[in-house]
């Protein structure tokens, strides 16, 4: 993982995607380091497929600064077309930080969703563990993220 | 694949009831109960305002003094205006079985409901914005959410409407705004008087036939009587009823009727505007620019039908005033409003 502020993005059928963080594959949240700072800090977001397949982001309601977090479980709510659902979190820990811009304007994560549209900072419980279950190497994510937007195609979720 | 779907007809309740009866059977779904559809219908009129949405949205003084109660829901949507003319149906399933993409679960889950339309005589489609509607018109107000491992889809069927009671109930700018929702509600809003009986009996074929299996008539298990007590305290309570905190609130005062019809309200400095809005056109505008000098109905007109990107440069040929109204109208943002 690299400086989320120095964010390199391809394009991957038609989709931005960055390369220089870990994903959670059902979720369609990624996971960065933050800066060049503390390694057990992490910056959690939705990808671009996850930002398309949920519709327009109505509201984002984001936990408090101090929350626990534990993988697998929701973190926030996110409103889209009339559906509110859970953002399900990729990591455990607790929340040092929450985007009050893109809770003010969900429109900043639909727009910029790998840099200013990020949703909160995590210190990491188990650093060493946290990793497991995110997909991190290059060449796993473009296949991950090509299968899935073939898959939503096929669906008719996304257009062509 | 489950085995069986679970069909309660909750019939005539109250409306803190029509309310939290559906939410306990979200629980009940997530902690293991089969896949239910449910009715209810409220027996006094109500309020009703998605999870997400600001309280100052509703005219609270109206609702007190006309006995309204007003609950907040865990599914998204706006504030709609419920009463014993809307049969209210819910269809709920474990999250494992309905897609992750929230626009293809809606569609999937609204489908069966179209079928059941269509079997009452009622010329319903799931448009491309994923309404049901007949024509142009709205005919079903839904809304959906995940509840701790449960996913609901909430819909109904209007066998009348009360298009003014229905405007009257949302917290407005004014008069003209009121007035321009009004019309909207009833070109954009439609009753389907069909008969509740066929379309129940439709409703549970249709979500049987897409789940794979059997419909078959249930009623709330012991521990969902007990979370819908405490849901009654829950939904009842001003905390609740308050909100999850600090939603996105857009500065001026918009109002969806359906999707890509709405009304808005906004100023800036001594400039007004009320618009309504039909399919990123605005069909209509109200202007109060002081420097007009007579000259807002004018650019009233040279509004009429022009898409909302255009409307900078149409004001632009009225000098300051139309800069200050353009400012207005910029503060409006009709794809977030759910």
């Amino acid at each position: 993982m690299t400086d989320t502020d120095k964010t390199a993005l391809v394009q991957v059928a038609g989709f931005p995607l960055a390369l220089d963080r870990m994903y959670e594959g059902r979720t369609h949240m990624w996971v960065a380091r933050v800066g060049t700072g503390d390694p057990s800090i992490a910056r959690i977001g939705l990808d671009s497929v996850g930002v398309e397949t949920n519709g327009t982001l109505a509201q984002l309601s984001l936990p408090e600064v101090g929350e626990q977090l534990t993988v697998g479980r929701p973190f926030g709510q996110l409103e889209a077309a009339k559906f509110v659902g859970p953002l399900v979190s990729p990591v455990s820990g607790t929340v040092v930080a929450r985007n009050e811009a893109a809770a003010a304007d969900p429109g900043l994560t639909e727009r910029d969703p790998y840099g200013d549209g990020w949703l909160i900072e995590v210190a990491l419980t188990d650093f060493g563990a946290w990793l497991d279950g995110l997909t991190g190497e290059p060449d796993e994510i473009v296949a991950w993220f090509e299968a899935e937007i073939s898959d939503y195609r096929m669906k008719g979720v996304i257009a062509q | 694949m489950p085995d069986v779907l679970r069909v309660i007809d909750f019939g005539r309740v109250t409306p803190l009831r029509s309310q939290t009866c559906w939410h306990a059977v979200a629980y009940g779904v997530s902690a293991g109960a089969p896949p239910t559809l449910s009715f209810a219908r409220p027996s006094d009129p109500y309020v009703c305002l998605g999870y997400h949405r600001d309280l100052s949205e509703v005219d609270l003084g109206y609702c007190a003094a006309r006995g309204l109660p007003v609950y907040r829901r865990m599914v998204g949507g706006g504030p709609v205006y419920c009463d014993e003319g809307q049969l209210f149906f819910q269809i709920c399933l474990p999250a494992a079985l309905v897609p992750a993409s929230r626009v293809e679960a809606l569609r999937v889950l609204l489908r069966p409901a179209v079928e059941a339309f269509r079997a009452a005589g009622v010329r319903a489609e799931l448009d491309a914005d994923g309404e049901i509607v007949c024509g142009e018109a709205k005919i079903c107000g839904h809304g959906a959410g995940q509840i701790e491992d449960a996913v609901v889809v909430c819909g109904n069927l209007i066998e009348s409407f009360d298009h003014t009671r229905a405007t009257r109930v949302l917290a407005l700018d004014g008069d003209e705004q009121r007035s321009q929702t009004l019309d909207l509600m009833r070109r954009y809003v439609m009753a389907t008087p069909a008969d509740a009986g066929t379309f129940k009996s439709a409703m549970a074929a249709a979500y049987a036939r897409a789940l794979g299996c059997a419909a078959q008539p249930g009623r709330l298990t012991r521990s969902e009587r007990t979370t819908m007590a405490g849901l009654d305290a829950r939904f009842s309570s001003q905390r609740w009823l308050a909100g999850p905190g600090t939603p996105a609130r857009p500065a001026a005062r918009q109002v969806k009727v359906r999707a890509g019809v709405w009304t808005f309200a906004a100023s800036h400095g001594r400039s007004a505007v009320v618009a309504s809005v039909v399919g990123g056109r605005v069909e209509r505008a109200h202007l109060r620019a002081p420097g007009l000098n007579g000259r807002a109905a004018a650019a009233a007109r040279a509004l009429s039908g022009r898409a909302l990107p255009e409307v900078a440069g149409v004001l632009a040929g009225f000098g300051a005033p139309g800069a200050e109204l353009a400012a207005a109208f910029a503060t409006a943002d009709g794809r977030r409003i759910a």
